[in-house]
C-alpha cells in the first residue's frame, strides 16, 4: 500500500516502501566483483598436470584405504589349544560324559560300537547346551533347544544337530580331539568322526 | 604457457583440439556432477570460480570455516609464518589417526603390553610402520611446537591483544610434553619404565607434597600418599602406573589438549587473526601507541 | 688420544636421538630466517626514521608493494592450497623416516636393572642434565614451575607496542636476548648436552671421546662453606643463606642497572610491579649458569645447607 505517489508531488522521491525484512536490491557488480577475470581458462598442460596431480592423490589415498583394511587381519593369533588329549577308551562309560564341558566345550559319548565327541555349540546361535541326564537330552538354556543324546535336535528353534568333533587313537592309546575339524550329520561315519570300539 | 613440441603446427592445431575438447567434456561432466541434488544436498554452494563461491567453501564447511573468507595476503609468506602451528596440529591429527589404530592391538597391563609391541611390529599388517609414524610424529611434534613458540615470539605477537592465547599456547605446550612423556611409558620396555621412574621421582622431591622433598615435617608425606604415589597409582612404577599413563596418553590429555586447542584457534581469529606482518612502528611513534587495540 | 668417529656416528643415528639432530639443524636455520627478516626490518625502519616525509608514504613493510595486488586473498584456494602443500610434504618426510629408521624397543622392564645411563626422553634432559647441579627439588620442581610461570608472565611484563607483528632486533633486543638466552642456553643447550655428551654414568664426554663404561673418574665436591672452613651447622646455614641472598641481590641489582642504563624506554614504560617481575625472573635464569659454573669448575656442590633442604 504506497503513498508514495500522493506524496511525491515536487519533493524528492522516497524509496518504495517493502514490507518488513525484505532485502534491498543492489546495483549489479563490476566484471571483476563477478569473477569473471579472476582465473583465466586453464590450457590444456595445465588440466593434464591437474587430473594427474589429482589421480595421484586419489592413488595415495585409495592404497592407504587398502592399507587400513589389511591392517585389521593379524598374521598370527594367540587362541587357545584346539587339538588336545583327553584321557583313554577305558576311561569313558556308555553314554553321556559331560566332565570335560568346562573345560573344553565337548561331550565324550560311548555306545556299544562307537566312541565319538560332540561339539557343545548350540547349532542356533551359539550357546552352549547343557546334558539333562534324567530327561536323557541336551537342552540349550538359551532359547530351549533340545537334542538326543546322540546330538540330534528334536524340539526348538535349532536347524541341524550338533557337529561332532575329529577324534584319533594316538599310539600311547590316548584319545585326540580335534575341534578345528568338525563334522555334520552327514559326514558321522566318516573316519575321524568316531573310534571304533 | 606455451606447450613445446615439434609437431608441424597443423598436428599441433589438431592435438590442442582434441585437448580442449576433452577439457570441454570434463567440464561438463563436472559440472553435472556438481549440480546433482545429492552433490547439493551435501556440499551447499557451486563450484564455478566466483568470490561468492571462494567464499562460501569456507565458511560455509564446519573442518574450514575456522579459516576466515579472506586474509593478508603478506600473512600466507613462509618467511613470515613459517607455519609451525599448523603443521603442529597437521600432527596431531597424525598423531592421533595413527594411535588408535594402534589402541587396537594394544592391552594397557603388564602381563600384555610389551608383547602386544612385538606383536604390532612383527604379526600386524603396517603396525611397524604405524608404530614408527606415531612416534616419529611425536618427536617432530614437540619440535614444531617449539618452533612455532619462536617465530610467536620473534614477531612480537604475544603483545595485545593476544596475551591470552600466548597463555593458552604455554599450556598447550605442557600438554604436548605430557602426552609425550605418558606415551613413553606405554611400550613397558627399559627405555620407558626407567624414563618414567628418573621423570616420577622428582615429583617425589617436591616441597611440602613429596616425601623426599624440603619441609617433610609439615605435612609428613609418604611413600603411600605422596603427589608420586597420585601420579603413579601406587609407590612404585607397576601396572597402575601403565594403566593411568595409557588413560592419561589416550583419553584424558587428548581431550584437555583439543579443549585447550579449540580455545586456541578461536582466540586466532578473535584477535584479528595472524598478527602481521604489520606495518612497522618507528620508536617516535611508539610513545603515542595506545595500550591495548 | 684418538678422534672416536664411530662413536659420534652412533650417538647421531641412534634412531632416538634424531630427533636431536634434525632439532639442532633446524632451529640455527629459522633463527637465521627470522634474524634475516628482522635485518631488513631494521634497515627499513632506519630509512623510515631518517625520512619523515617517507614515513608518511610507505607502506611499512619490507615486502615488495604492488598496487595492482589485492592485500586480500580468499583462503580457497589460496591458503588452502598453501596448507595442502605443507602437509604433503610433511607426511611425505614423516613416511619416508618411518620406513628407514625404527622406533626404539628395548628389552621389557626390569625394576632390578637399571640401564647405564638411564635417560628421560631427549624434550626433558635439559631438566635432567640440571639435576647434576641441583637437588631434584630444585632441578624437577622449583625450575620447571619458574619456566612455566615466566613464559605466561612474558606478555604482561612486555610494555612495548613496538615489534608487534614484525621481526625486528633493535626494537626488541631486551625481549629476544632474554627469550634465546632462556630458550637456546638453558634449554636447547642442556638438552644437546645430555644426549650427545652425557655417556655412562652421567659422566662427561667430549665429542671424539669413546663412551666408555668403566671410565672412572675422580670427582671431590665440597660444600661452600667447607670451603671457608665453617662447620658449626648453625653458622653454616646463616652462611649459607647469606650468599645465597646475597648473589641473588648482586645479580638482581646487576640486572637493574643494566636494565636502566641500556633499556630506558623499557623502564620507564613498566610500572613497579612488571618492573620488579622482570628483575627477579631475569635474575633467576642467571642464577643457573652462576651454579653450573661453580659445579663445573669449583666442584662446589652445595652452597646452602640446612636441615630441611640444600641449594
Amino acid at each position: 500500500m504506497s503513498d508514495s505517489a500522493s506524496g511525491a508531488s515536487g519533493a524528492t522521491t522516497r524509496p518504495t516502501p517493502r514490507p518488513p525484512g525484505a532485502v534491498a536490491p543492489r546495483a549489479p557488480r563490476a566484471p571483476e566483483q563477478r569473477g569473471e577475470d579472476l582465473a583465466p581458462p586453464a590450457g590444456p598442460a595445465t588440466l593434464k598436470r591437474r587430473s594427474f596431480a589429482w589421480g595421484g592423490l586419489k592413488l595415495f589415498f585409495l592404497v592407504i584405504g587398502g592399507c587400513t583394511v589389511k591392517f585389521f587381519f593379524p598374521r598370527t593369533l594367540t587362541e587357545p589349544k584346539t587339538t588336545f588329549k583327553i584321557g583313554r577308551l577305558d576311561d569313558y562309560a556308555f553314554g553321556v560324559d559331560d566332565r570335560l564341558q568346562s573345560k573344553f566345550r565337548i561331550w565324550v559319548c560311548r555306545d556299544t560300537q562307537r566312541l565319538y565327541v560332540i561339539r557343545a555349540i548350540c547349532t542356533h546361535l551359539g550357546c552352549t547346551p547343557n546334558w539333562v541326564a534324567s530327561a536323557n537330552k541336551f537342552k540349550c538354556p538359551c532359547h530351549g533347544s533340545g537334542y538326543d543324546s546322540t546330538g540330534v535336535n528334536f524340539e526348538g528353534p535349532a536347524p541341524r544337530p550338533m557337529e561332532r568333533c575329529h577324534v584319533e587313537l594316538l599310539p600311547d592309546g590316548q584319545v585326540q580331539v580335534n575341534v578345528l575339524r568338525l563334522y555334520p550329520e552327514a559326514r558321522w561315519d566318516d573316519v575321524g568322526a568316531y573310534l571304533k570300539v | 604457457m606455451a606447450t613445446k613440441t615439434d609437431h608441424d603446427p597443423a598436428s599441433m592445431k589438431a592435438m590442442v583440439e582434441k585437448i580442449k575438447e576433452q577439457g570441454e567434456l570434463q567440464k561438463k561432466w563436472k559440472a553435472n556432477f556438481f549440480e546433482t541434488p545429492f552433490w547439493r544436498s551435501i556440499f551447499r554452494h557451486k563450484v564455478d570460480e566466483t568470490p561468492r563461491n571462494r567464499s562460501l567453501a569456507v565458511l560455509s564447511n564446519v573442518f574450514l570455516h575456522l579459516h576466515p573468507a579472506k586474509l593478508n595476503r603478506d600473512s600466507v609468506r613462509y618467511c613470515f609464518n613459517w607455519g609451525m602451528g599448523g603443521i603442529t596440529f597437521y600432527l596431531f591429527i597424525i598423531l592421533t589417526f595413527t594411535g588408535v589404530a594402534l589402541m587396537f592391538y594394544y592391552h594397557p597391563d603388564k602381563a600384555n603390553a610389551f608383547r602386544d609391541m612385538l606383536y604390532i611390529r612383527n604379526d600386524v599388517p603396517f603396525g611397524n610402520f604405524l608404530r614408527n609414524m606415531h612416534r616419529w610424529s611425536a618427536h617432530a611434534m614437540i619440535i614444531a611446537t617449539w618452533l612455532h613458540q619462536m617465530r610467536v615470539f620473534m614477531t612480537g605477537s604475544y603483545k595485545p591483544p593476544r596475551e591470552f592465547n600466548w597463555n593458552v599456547g604455554v599450556i598447550l605446550l605442557l600438554v604436548t610434553m605430557l602426552l609425550s612423556f605418558t606415551g613413553y611409558l606405554l611400550p613397558d620396555d627399559q627405555l620407558g619404565f626407567w624414563a618414567v621412574t628418573v621423570g616420577t621421582n622428582m615429583a617425589r622431591a617436591s616441597p611440602l607434597i613429596g616425601h623426599e622433598g624440603p619441609f617433610v615435617e609439615v605435612l609428613h608425606p609418604t611413600a603411600f600418599n605422596d603427589v608420586r604415589f597420585a601420579l603413579l597409582g601406587g609407590s612404585i612404577v607397576d601396572a597402575n602406573a601403565l594403566l593411568r599413563a595409557y588413560i592419561w596418553h589416550c583419553v584424558a590429555l587428548p581431550i584437555v589438549g583439543s579443549i585447550f586447542m579449540i580455545v586456541h584457534f578461536w582466540r586466532i581469529r578473535k584477535d584479528g587473526c595472524l598478527s602481521g606482518p604489520a606495518p612497522v612502528m618507528l620508536d617516535s611513534e611508539a610513545g603515542k601507541a595506545k595500550g591495548r587495540r | 688420544m684418538h678422534f672416536d668417529w664411530y662413536q659420534i656416528w652412533q650417538n647421531v643415528s641412534l634412531p632416538d636421538n634424531v630427533p636431536i639432530v634434525l632439532m639442532m639443524i633446524l632451529i640455527p636455520y629459522y633463527l637465521w630466517y627470522g634474524f634475516r627478516e628482522a635485518v631488513r626490518n631494521d634497515r627499513l625502519i632506519a630509512q623510515l626514521e631518517s625520512d619523515p616525509a617517507l614515513a608518511k608514504t610507505h607502506h611499512r613493510k619490507s615486502f615488495p608493494f604492488h598496487p595492482a595486488w589485492d592485500k586480500v586473498l580468499h583462503s580457497w584456494p589460496y591458503l588452502l592450497r598453501v596448507e595442502f602443500l605443507a602437509a604433503l610434504i610433511v607426511t611425505a618426510f614423516l613416511m619416508i623416516w618411518s620406513v628407514y629408521l625404527d622406533a626404539p624397543l628395548e628389552e621389557p622392564a626390569n625394576p632390578m636393572l637399571t640401564m647405564n645411563p638411564a635417560k628421560a626422553p631427549w624434550y626433558f634432559l635439559g631438566l635432567q642434565e640440571l639435576l647434576v647441579y641441583f637437588d631434584p627439588w630444585i632441578a624437577g620442581v622449583m625450575l620447571p614451575n619458574f619456566i612455566v610461570v615466566g613464559l605466561m608472565a612474558i606478555p604482561y611484563l612486555d610494555p612495548s607496542p613496538l615489534g608487534n607483528g614484525y621481526y625486528t632486533w633493535k626494537q626488541r633486543k631486551f625481549a629476544i636476548a632474554g627469550y634465546m638466552f632462556g630458550f637456546l642456553v638453558l634449554w636447547v643447550l642442556l638438552a644437546i648436552i645430555g644426549t650427545l655428551i652425557r655417556g655412562p654414568g652421567w659422566m662427561w664426554f667430549w665429542p671424539g671421546e669413546t663412551w666408555d663404561h668403566h671410565r672412572v673418574v675422580h670427582e671431590v665436591n665440597v660444600n661452600l662453606h667447607e670451603m671457608f672452613g665453617i662447620t658449626d651447622p648453625t653458622m653454616y646455614g646463616i652462611f649459607g643463606g647469606v650468599v645465597t641472598i646475597g648473589v641473588m641481590a648482586v645479580i638482581g641489582g646487576a640486572v637493574d642497572i643494566a636494565i636502566r642504563k641500556l633499556h630506558p624506554d623499557m623502564f620507564r614504560r613498566q610500572n613497579l610491579v612488571q618492573y620488579l617481575h622482570t628483575v627477579g625472573l631475569v635474575a633467576l635464569m642467571l642464577l643457573v649458569p652462576v651454579k653450573v659454573f661453580m659445579k663445573l669448575a669449583l666442584n662446589i656442590k652445595y652452597v646452602w645447607v640446612t636441615p630441611w633442604f640444600n641449594v
